[in-house]
């Protein structure tokens, strides 16, 4: 479970950065309240800037929070950083993937920096492996694998010490349909393994194939949070997009 | 510990599969040490030799025949007589005469009567070759006609020489050679340690946000703290190694390589044994994580690596000047200059090359690069904790 209270992030930025005389501070989250049950998924929803990224990254316990905390099944991210980090499986669009490593000795680096023993390293490696397809390249280096197959293994390595947290920041941002589809199957088959699945989007179609629970971002403030079923409801315009854009733009 | 230690392994795998790595911190310091010395040897052949081989024309105003018949010895030199010194400036301009001589129009009867004479030497002094087969001409001229003129009086050269001297070296010759090139030998190896650190400093910090795998990285969980352990630690290990491999390079370059002048052989072999090279390897440890710690903390705000290269070049004169100055006689190794950073190593080095380091002044020094070590790698995992550096 994932719960988020009056998170908040002041970024400082240097006058060098903005070309102004002072350095300033922006408020990239303000405030931001939601709940993320098991079992179901979660979609942070907002236009490009809007603060879901920092969002994600203070849930996930990579930057801190200015005020406010985010709870993972119980843990505070702040308190409790690494073991959050370990019930966290984080992917984004871009992979993160270490590219002069091959998929054999990423999983191995990340599993022993998870604490898996060799022996479970190993099960879960031929196993995820088998189930994505990754065996016929596992001795390639990353950096000579396509987008589609450096997908198959982010998505390995973010199941790889089996997390109950799923967090996807924009994950099929750039992606083509295949490669994009198979991240719709994995947030699919995590739902039903009873994780507690949030994803962050700017596309209505992914929300509207995947989510339970919907929360709508704009300039780091939340405008809408509740059941995607009761915003469907709640709709005045003909299509789930022109909703979206109609209530951030009235934000 | 042994999570740090997956880190380094993690990250030493990752940069040597990079060419750029490989090539900058092994191959290019291990050829550095042989590169320069077979340079230098095939350079010094081919000056001697163009100095030997060069024709030299020399104009010349009443030039006496002796001398014309012992300047014709040499084949190479040409005479050329001319009637005034008014068409010299032309002359050498069009490279028609590399130098003149004018010798007086009373020449034989000074000679004569035993008066000195004064020889005008039209000359360009960056004309080396020319200028020192010319000395060497009237030199020999000169030393001949003192003969005959002594023949002439009837002295012997024994009674007009009050004494003769007789120098007996007492310095040791490691002492000597230490003091002249153990100076080069820091200024080689932190050289070669700047560009393994700051390649591996800038590929694993800016790199991985190049990379976009700093996310990753920042995922994981271990604290900040051990994974810029684990990265000073590739960063320094880069640094150092180099060092390690130009020495090798250079043992190696005296023992294999032909027509290496005994000079230096023996210069390079007395100076470099167990003890020296130890201790000065004991020194670049420390340096080499300071030297890592500070790359790191200049260029970790660096978003590029063309931006992190400009943060981090600034160093290079501060590890260069010192160095350079250290390299020089007027400088030695005291209790003031072994707390100024940089200097105290490159003055410590060439004591211990020379075999005479004070072991008071090592310790103070070696604690004290210990010191720094410490405060640049606190000042990079601070920089390296801030959000704002790191993830924007």
């Amino acid at each position: 479970m994932i719960q988020v209270e009056h998170l908040t992030k002041t970024f400082r930025i240097p006058k060098k950065k903005r070309g102004a005389k002072e350095s300033s501070d922006i408020n990239a989250v303000n405030q931001v309240s939601f709940r993320c049950e098991p079992g179901r998924v979660f979609s942070l929803l907002g236009p490009n800037g809007a603060g879901k990224t920092t969002t994600l990254r203070m849930i996930a316990g990579i930057i801190k929070p200015s005020s406010g905390e985010a709870l993972i099944c119980n843990l505070n991210t702040t308190d409790n950083q690494f073991e959050v980090q370990k019930k966290i499986g984080y992917l984004t669009g871009s992979t993160g993937l270490y590219e002069r490593l091959n998929p054999v000795e990423t999983m191995q680096f990340l599993g022993k920096v998870y604490g898996l023993t060799p022996d479970l390293i190993q099960k879960r490696m031929n196993d995820l492996f088998e189930l994505l397809g990754i065996h016929e390249f596992k001795k390639k280096l990353i950096g000579q694998l396509s987008t589609g197959m450096k997908q198959k293994v982010s998505i390995a390595r973010t199941l790889l010490h089996d997390p109950d947290v799923l967090i996807f920041d924009e994950p099929t941002s750039g992606l083509d349909v295949i490669t994009a589809a198979s991240i719709i199957d994995l947030i699919r088959s995590a739902k039903e393994n009873n994780k507690t699945v949030i994803f962050s989007s700017h596309t209505m179609s992914e929300v509207d194939l995947l989510c339970d629970d919907l929360a709508i971002i704009n300039k780091g403030e939340i405008i809408y949070n509740g059941t995607y079923a009761d915003f469907k409801q709640e709709m005045n315009a003909d299509s789930l997009t022109q909703e979206f854009i109609n209530r951030v733009k009235e934000a | 510990m042994k999570m740090i230690f997956t880190i380094v392994k993690k990250e030493l795998t990752e940069l040597l599969r990079e060419r750029k790595t490989v090539f900058n911190s092994l191959i290019l310091p291990t050829l550095i040490g042989p590169v320069l010395i077979i340079v230098m040897i095939k350079v010094t052949q081919l000056i001697d030799k163009k100095q030997q081989e060069q024709h030299v024309s020399i104009g010349v105003i009443n030039a006496p025949q002796d001398f014309l018949a012992l300047g014709a010895e040499n084949k190479l030199n040409t005479f050329i007589p001319l009637e005034s010194a008014q068409d010299f400036d032309i002359l050498f301009q069009e490279n028609t005469i590399q130098a003149a001589l004018i010798f007086p129009n009373q020449w034989e009867k000074h000679l004569a009567n035993l008066k000195p004479n004064q020889v005008d030497i039209h000359k360009n002094s960056s004309n080396d070759a020319v200028n020192k087969r010319l000395h060497h001409l009237i030199e020999q001229y000169q030393q001949k006609l003192k003969d005959q003129r002594l023949q002439q009086l009837g002295i012997s050269v024994d009674k007009i020489t009050p004494f003769t001297t007789n120098y007996i070296e007492k310095g040791e010759q490691r002492e000597i050679f230490g003091k002249q090139f153990g100076g080069f030998i820091p200024y080689m190896f932190i050289l070669t340690m700047w560009g393994g650190c700051l390649l591996s400093a800038v590929d694993l910090v800016v790199g991985e946000k190049e990379r976009k795998t700093i996310e990753t990285t920042m995922l994981l969980p271990i604290s900040k703290f051990k994974i810029l352990i684990g990265k000073t630690m590739v960063v320094a290990t880069l640094g150092f190694v180099p060092a390690v491999l130009s020495l090798i390079g250079l043992l190696g370059s005296i023992q294999f390589i032909p027509d290496i002048p005994v000079f230096l052989k023996d210069a390079i072999g007395s100076i470099l044994n167990f003890k020296s090279i130890l201790l000065t390897f004991l020194l670049l440890i420390p340096f080499s994580i300071f030297l890592g710690g500070s790359i790191i903390s200049l260029i970790t705000s660096a978003n590029t690596f063309k931006e992190a290269q400009s943060k981090a070049t600034p160093i290079i004169m501060l590890l260069i000047i010192p160095l350079v100055l250290a390299m020089t006689p007027s400088f030695t190794l005291n209790w003031t200059t072994a707390f100024i950073p940089v200097f105290n190593i490159g003055l410590s080095i060439k004591e211990i090359m020379a075999g005479t380091i004070h072991m008071g002044m090592y310790s103070v020094i070696f604690t004290s690069l210990i010191g720094l070590s410490v405060g640049a790698v606190y000042l990079s995992h601070k920089k390296f904790s801030d959000e704002n550096a790191i993830l924007m």
